[in-house]
């Protein structure tokens, strides 16, 4: 029996597109063969590393276990597109690499893409959610705890909480300062 | 490897186009997985069924559609608690937003999320087979290799007591066990999914107390079918797991309501 094909339209980053593609070719495939969108990463195919993680209508999924055919009519957003016109990185980005967030880079891009998300959703998550919300990713480098604060820092900067943003330590606890004494 | 696949609009279609060497494709995170074990000529995605999720409470019974997703449960005011619990012990949120309870169910795996709470509290099916709808308790259903049947509804209890535990090396990992204790009116029904061996389900009865010692000394001896050594642990350590956890979950329960068991 032939291969099936079917054409998916879809937005990608922003702008609209028609792709011929096979029905049983993932997500993951029609972005980084046809589109060149190499920020989607292959790990482990098995939906549990993260690596390959997009944003689908606002939501985050794994594309290695996502069909290309379903698709059909999305809106797509993978790193790539959270960059400026002028290649500037967007706030989350930028966080990340303040604070040493990314090594190999190789979980970056499904990491940044879930604290998108996460910061987008306009709540503050409290650290265990916040935790709990970024445990779909896996990362062998870091350990996690500048990955944290990044998230946690710009979380709280888009809230327009600068001041305890920078009150967030090493460990990503935010430390507030000992009340004032009784004069 | 599947060749070709069908988008089925509703579920009478997808039952219409059901044959021996298809499968139901629901949420994917089981049969477009790297390694999966669903050998099949043609899928059949369920993803642009009308009329598989939604929500709905009736009474004391809650309805949910088979493809509601994972995260459809934990974010439903609807859906109760217990099976929240059970639906977050998929850790990563990426997964949640696709995994189908429909799906859950009808992979069977032996370290299922949600099998072990479904069948604790005695969900229903609802089914279709043919022209046929029909409804099966979960219980039945598992028991069976009738994979000619679609799921496209699970009718589940509202106010129901129950006590979850999972056990795995990390958030991520494989379950050794899932274990699921749900206080009725004559008794504690516990069912447990064994990875690599099956689900499991057992009624305790409310007549005497029950002890740690006791809990561990029945599973030490119960005759349990497939068992074996494994990357998981061995068949001490995971007798001796099912003990201890039925025993917390009845404790759990017990404090909870104030019955013993």
């Amino acid at each position: 029996m032939d291969n099936q094909y079917k054409v998916v339209h879809c937005t990608i980053n922003g702008k609209e597109v028609s792709q011929i593609v096979d029905v049983r070719a993932s997500l993951t495939d029609m972005l980084r063969n046809d589109y060149r969108l190499t920020s989607v990463k292959k790990g482990c195919e098995v939906g549990e590393c993260g690596a390959c993680t997009v944003i689908i209508n606002g939501e985050s999924f794994n594309s290695c276990i996502y069909l290309a055919v379903w698709a059909e009519g999305k809106e797509i957003w993978t790193l790539e597109g959270l960059t400026g016109p002028g290649g500037e990185l967007s706030d989350i980005q930028q966080a990340f690499i303040d604070e040493g967030a990314i090594q190999c880079g190789f979980c970056s891009p499904g990491f940044i893409l879930t604290s998108w998300e996460i910061v987008n959703s306009g709540r503050e998550y409290t650290d265990d959610e916040l935790r709990k919300a970024l445990s779909g990713h896996l990362c062998r480098c870091t350990g996690y705890e500048n990955i944290f604060r990044a998230v946690k820092k710009t979380m709280l900067r888009r809230l327009g909480k600068n001041e305890e943003a920078e009150l967030v330590n090493s460990q990503g606890i935010t430390e507030y300062p000992d009340p004032m004494p009784f004069k | 490897m599947a060749k070709t696949l069908l988008m089925a609009k509703n579920a009478a279609e997808a039952i219409d186009a059901k044959i021996a060497s298809a499968a139901f494709l629901a949420g994917g995170t089981e049969v477009n997985r790297l390694g999966s074990t669903v050998e099949a000529e043609t899928l059949i995605s369920l993803k642009k069924c009308e009329g598989l999720n939604s929500i709905k409470k009736d009474g004391d019974k809650v309805h949910i559609g088979s493809m509601c997703t994972f995260q459809d449960i934990v974010e439903s005011e609807d859906v109760p608690a217990y099976l929240k619990e059970a639906a977050l012990f998929m850790a990563s949120r990426t997964k949640r937003n696709m995994a189908t309870i429909g799906g859950n169910i009808a992979a069977r795996r032996s370290d299922s999320y949600l099998l072990p709470v479904l069948c604790a509290v005695d969900a229903e099916l609802s089914l279709l087979t043919g022209d046929l709808e029909e409804s099966k308790n979960i219980n039945l259903y598992i028991n069976e290799e009738n994979d000619d049947s679609l799921i496209t509804g699970i009718t589940v209890p509202e106010s129901v007591q129950v006590a979850s535990k999972r056990y795995a090396n990390t958030a991520q990992s494989h379950a050794v066990i899932t274990m699921s204790a749900a206080s009725t009116a004559e008794c504690v029904k516990l069912a447990v999914a064994v990875k690599n061996t099956g689900i499991l389900s057992f009624n305790l009865s409310s007549s005497g107390r029950l002890t740690e010692e006791a809990a561990v000394a029945f599973f030490k001896n119960y005759e349990i079918k497939d068992i074996e050594d494994d990357m998981f642990g061995s068949v001490d350590y995971k007798r001796y797991l099912l003990g201890i956890t039925a025993y917390d979950l009845c404790k759990q329960l017990i404090a909870e309501s104030g019955k013993e068991v």
